[in-house]
């Protein structure tokens, strides 16, 4: 919250620029997602408020890589990611340039990356908690064995080690015992490793590997990780469910995690309760969060910046002292004065006239032109751009910056 | 454990499923009129007849009748088969073996095929090769099976004369011994190369006849299954482990596709245990199918009473079967009651 | 999520109103997806048959449903004037067999269904309002014929009742209501829970109203949709039955032509199988399509997400 006064800002760790996603639909193109673009700075929780249907979890979505196509399209826009202690940037060799916003980072742009790549990214670099708990963890597994994937998928080499087999070991057993751990086993080796010298070697494996999961259920404060991780999804409750969401998150100490309203789908009593565990958690592990949620309340006490979106846009970002106490945008002040507080006259609870519009062929101008009670003539022919009204705080909103003349060709010509 | 009792529990119905189907059996039958019709002749005298009643409990009351007969059952006799000419439980084992035979080779390949199909179909969703799995599908479960035995029949033996008709041929059939009285395994056991490509050039029409039904069946769950399983968070979740697309759908979505899958697998047995009938005339294949058919036409009580047991009994059994592997997929079900 | 004008003041609906609304926006969506819409075509084009069977082929006399037989015109090839379709080994017009077997299969079916429809219901409706040792004795009496299976049973119970094709309608009769019966108990069991039920009740709705204003009505859609496909799977079960020798010979039944056809393709005449076979094929494939595409519909469960 007060990164300003700190002097040097936390470099920009991803970035989506100017993304576009459209699901075909029987009427037409619905543009879900409709040129958005923000940063997320690393260590830094962002908060990403809209209501439903705005195109937020599309756009959280988007830095796994995990947009159904079809019926999705991406019509265009990036969304860049700069690992921690990833290779070194192209353009200056390491040494900070304007390319890789002076950290010598490799820039990636994650809708471009090849399968194999994105896939050592997924898990490992970039996590996701999903809302709901309980569809998220497959009903068929334990808890361990699920949990166990993400460590077999990005960690066999340190697990290989841990066993004791050296990778040097080029014999048949060592063969057969990475390619377990690497979880390509074939046939033969799901017999072979039922037998001895397989079997201490496998076991050993596996030693490793539960400990690695009871340590990191032992993380999110779950009191006996042994028993939880060889329980079914269904045997456990729904706070102690998103736990082990977060555990698995959080597995191989990622660099950003993309949580999509944690606590959403949980009861009012423990959602406090797992906001904070995120939070403490993100706190310690330096970890970069997306938070996505409908809820301004509980964005405002967890998240550093907040980036409003509205209907596939993003209509206001900044600090989230900025927002709250100063918002420019009136859909933002709307969003604010809507949500009931203590104290308030009662009988009355503010809202916004008028819904969401519909997303299917939109015509040019400000979406929210329609509920916005300070329309101008220009709102419903040119589309704002975010432009900043103070330091780290920008709007998207012709009261703040007005259209200057011949501002629609230019446009045009940007986008195109 | 939870899934021994879960096996337990089900297996202490079974019983009385099996008590009560013997029941509903044995009434149907003495509805139909005596039992004794079989024996008789136009030379016996009253007395003779009467000798006959008493000897199988007529004149007393139903209940009773039912005890001797379920006593008898138990002791392995199932009464006289007029069609076969011979007691039941004497032609029953051959003709069991001949129906075995072709159902299990039917339903490896329908249940191989099904599964294979219905995860080619799902996972290309909306693609051509989807609309046209689906095509075949529902035409295939549609199609009644003794008209498609008899079309496979027309192209195959009467116009292109590719495959043959029956069991086997009997030349090769008499050089080999039959210990099982499964073709296929009696001729590996003989080492006979000309006993198993026979074996199994005998089989693929009635094979292909009684398995296409099934194999429609389990095309269309297992492809439906897997779509629905397909949209659901954990695959996604798998995905943003960073799982290789080979193992979201291995261990995630194809293991719990599975799950319904495997009701209608076990659905299908019954289909197959249905089919072998109209399967059997058509290719005079020597099995129980054949035996029940000219039973049923010609009011043979006996086999049909014992092939109506048998066959509950059996699926009964594949039911069982079917339950453990569900509970075993899937955790939930070892909760319920 | 649509900005959508005012809504013009709702027309006060009643509830036939509504009713006749929502029948006419399913047979829309029913008719929208391409294979149900050929399933109604190919059902509309049989039941047309069997409607003008005596226009499409003069009837047998005395009995129209016993095939004509003429001992000079046998093992006729499709084409031949006067057989479009060929003659059997014993005479028998295959053409009028196909026409005419359509009335047989219209009637089988819509006895059989309609038969086990109400048996069903009754005796779900029993279980499941009445509950207590009754609807356990019936429950255990479903679950013991629901281990024969279906065609097995029916052919025993056929082949005891005695070879007839009044016989086969019987047994199937006898097979066919358990499927019926399980699902109108789960409704009701699952309606009693509901809700909308329990304010009924609260508002004092006796248990009998409460029965046909909100039960039936609300287990009619499963029921629909099982006749809809047993209205294929009786015909194909039918057939099978009478094909082995169950049905009186010389009857115009597909099944039974099939099995008269038999014996001639050994020596090439395919057609006298081919034809009625084919009928009974499009018999059943027409009613799954339809039936497949009345669940889609009606299950919301099978609509794409997102």
């Amino acid at each position: 919250m007060t990164s300003n006064l700190e002097g040097t800002e936390p470099p920009v760790i991803a970035e989506v620029r100017d993304l576009r996603v459209h699901f075909g639909s029987k009427r037409g193109r619905v543009h879900a997602v409709d040129g958005v673009g923000f940063q997320i700075r690393d260590g830094e929780m962002l908060g990403l408020v809209g209501e439903t249907g705005c195109g937020k979890s599309v756009t959280g979505r988007a830095f796994l890589n995990l947009i159904p196509q079809p019926p999705a399209i991406i019509a265009g826009g990036e969304v860049l990611f700069r690992p921690r202690g990833g290779a070194a940037c192209p353009a200056c060799a390491g040494s900070g340039c304007h390319a890789c916003g002076q950290t010598g980072g490799e820039t990636l742009d994650l809708l471009k990356l090849p399968q194999d790549r994105m896939r050592q990214i997924r898990g490992a670099r970039i996590a996701m908690i999903f809302q709901d708990p309980g569809k998220a963890l497959n009903p068929t597994l334990t808890i361990g064995v699920q949990m166990a994937e993400v460590f077999l998928q990005h960690k066999s080499d340190e697990l290989l080690q841990d066993a004791g087999i050296s990778a040097d070991d080029r014999n048949l057993a060592a063969n057969a015992l990475r390619r377990i751990a690497h979880q390509e086993d074939r046939w033969l080796d799901r017999r072979l490793k039922r037998f001895p010298p397989l079997r201490q070697a496998a076991g050993r494996i596996q030693q490793a590997l539960d400990a690695r999961v009871a340590a990191a259920l032992a993380e999110t404060q779950i009191a006996n990780p042994l028993r939880v991780m060889r329980a079914y999804p269904h045997e456990l409750s729904g706070g102690m469910r998103q736990r082990v969401m977060i555990a698995q998150a959080l597995a191989c100490d990622p660099d950003l995690i993309i949580a999509d309203e944690p606590t959403t789908a949980l009861d009012v009593t423990i959602q406090a309760r797992i906001l904070e565990l995120i939070k403490t958690l993100q706190e310690r592990h330096r970890t970069a969060v997306l938070y996505i949620s409908h809820d301004l309340s509980l964005v405002r006490k967890v998240c550093d910046r907040v980036a409003v979106m509205y209907a596939g846009r993003v209509a206001e970002v900044g600090t989230v002292s900025d927002v709250f106490s100063n918002p420019r945008h009136p859909y933002t002040q709307g969003l604010l004065a809507a949500v009931p507080r203590a104290g308030a006259r009662r009988g009355h609870l503010a809202s916004i006239p008028g819904s969401v519009p519909e997303l299917v062929n939109p015509t040019p101008g400000c979406r929210f032109a329609d509920r916005c009670s300070q329309v101008m003539p220009a709102c419903t022919q040119l589309d704002p751009v975010l432009g900043s009204v103070g330091e780290g705080h920008s709007v998207a909103c012709f009261l703040e910056h007005p259209p200057h003349a011949g501002a629609a060709k230019i446009e045009k010509a940007l986008t195109e | 454990m939870q899934l021994r009792d879960y096996i337990i529990r089900r297996l202490l119905i079974l019983p009385i499923l099996i008590f009560g189907v013997s029941v509903i059996v044995f009434t149907l039958t003495r509805i139909g009129g005596s039992p004794i019709g079989v024996y008789l002749s136009h030379e016996m005298n009253a007395e003779e007849v009467a000798a006959l009643e008493e000897r199988f409990h007529l004149n007393e009351p139903l209940y009773t009748q039912y005890w001797y007969w379920l006593k008898a059952a138990l002791s392995g006799d199932f009464g006289y088969s007029g069609v076969a000419s011979a007691p039941v439980a004497e032609v029953f084992w051959p003709k069991f073996a001949a129906t075995m035979e072709l159902s299990i080779f039917s339903a490896a390949v329908a249940v191989t095929l099904g599964l294979w199909l219905g995860v080619f179909a799902g996972t290309r969703r909306n693609k051509w090769q989807d609309h046209v799995t689906r095509v075949v599908a529902v035409s295939g479960a549609s199609l009644p099976l003794f008209w498609f035995g008899i079309i496979l029949l027309i192209v195959f033996w009467a116009n292109l004369g590719w495959f043959p008709v029956g069991r086997s041929n009997a030349e090769i059939w008499a050089s080999i011994a039959h210990p099982t009285g499964f073709y296929i395994v009696d001729s590996i056991l003989a080492g006979s190369w000309q006993g198993l490509v026979d074996a199994l050039w005998h089989l693929t029409l009635p094979a292909i006849t009684l398995g296409f039904g099934a194999v429609a069946i389990i095309t269309r769950m297992m492809r439906s299954a897997l779509v629905e399983e397909l949209q659901q968070d954990y695959v996604d979740a798998a995905r943003a482990k960073g799982l290789p697309e080979r193992l979201v759908l291995n261990r995630h979505a194809k293991r719990n596709a599975l799950v319904p899958t495997v009701t209608v697998i076990g659905l299908t047995i019954a289909f197959l245990m249905q089919g072998a009938i109209a399967a059997e005339i058509i290719y005079r294949w020597p099995g129980l199918g054949r035996w029940m058919a000219s039973a049923v036409v010609r009011g043979d009580q006996a086999t049909i009473m014992t092939y109506v047991l048998f066959t509950s009994v059996l699926f009964l059994f594949a039911n069982l079967i079917v339950d453990i592997i569900y509970a075993k997929l899937d955790p939930r079900v070892r909760l319920g009651d | 999520m649509a900005v959508t004008d005012l809504p013009t003041p709702p027309k006060r609906e009643t509830a036939f109103g509504v009713r006749m609304r929502r029948w006419r926006d399913l047979l829309k969506t029913l008719l929208s997806n391409p294979t149900t819409f050929i399933g109604f075509l190919i059902i509309f084009l049989l039941l047309a048959m069997a409607i003008f069977a005596p226009f499409l082929a003069p009837p047998n006399v005395p009995d129209p449903y016993q095939m004509p037989r003429d001992w000079g015109a046998t093992r006729m090839p499709p084409g031949t004037p006067g057989f479009p379709l060929g003659t059997t080994n014993q005479g028998g017009d295959v053409l009028y067999g196909v026409i005419w077997g359509s009335r047989t299969s219209l009637q089988l079916s819509v006895i059989v269904v309609s038969v086990t429809v109400v048996i069903g219901i009754a005796i779900g409706s029993i279980a499941g309002l009445v509950g207590g040792w009754i609807d356990e004795t019936l429950m255990r009496i479903v679950d013991v014929f629901l281990s024969i299976p279906e065609l097995i049973f029916a052919l025993a119970v056929a082949a005891i009742l005695g070879p007839s094709f009044t016989n086969i309608i019987l047994s199937l009769c006898i097979v066919f209501w358990v499927k019926y019966a399980r699902i109108m108990r789960a409704q009701i069991i699952l309606i009693r829970q509901a809700d909308y039920v329990q304010a009924a009740r609260v508002i004092g709705d006796t248990k009998l109203s409460i029965f046909f204003k909100d039960m039936l009505p609300n287990a009619s859609t499963p029921i629909a949709v099982q006749a809809t496909l047993d209205m294929g799977n009786i015909v194909l079960v039918g057939a099978t039955l009478s094909f082995i020798g169950l049905a009186e010979s010389g009857i115009a039944e597909w099944g039974v032509l099939v099995s008269e056809g038999q014996a001639g393709i050994a020596s090439g005449r395919w057609w006298a199988s081919t034809f009625p076979g084919l009928m009974i094929f499009l018999w059943a494939l027409a009613f799954n399509l339809v039936g497949d595409g009345l669940r889609d519909a009606l299950d919301p469960r099978t609509e794409d997400k997102r």
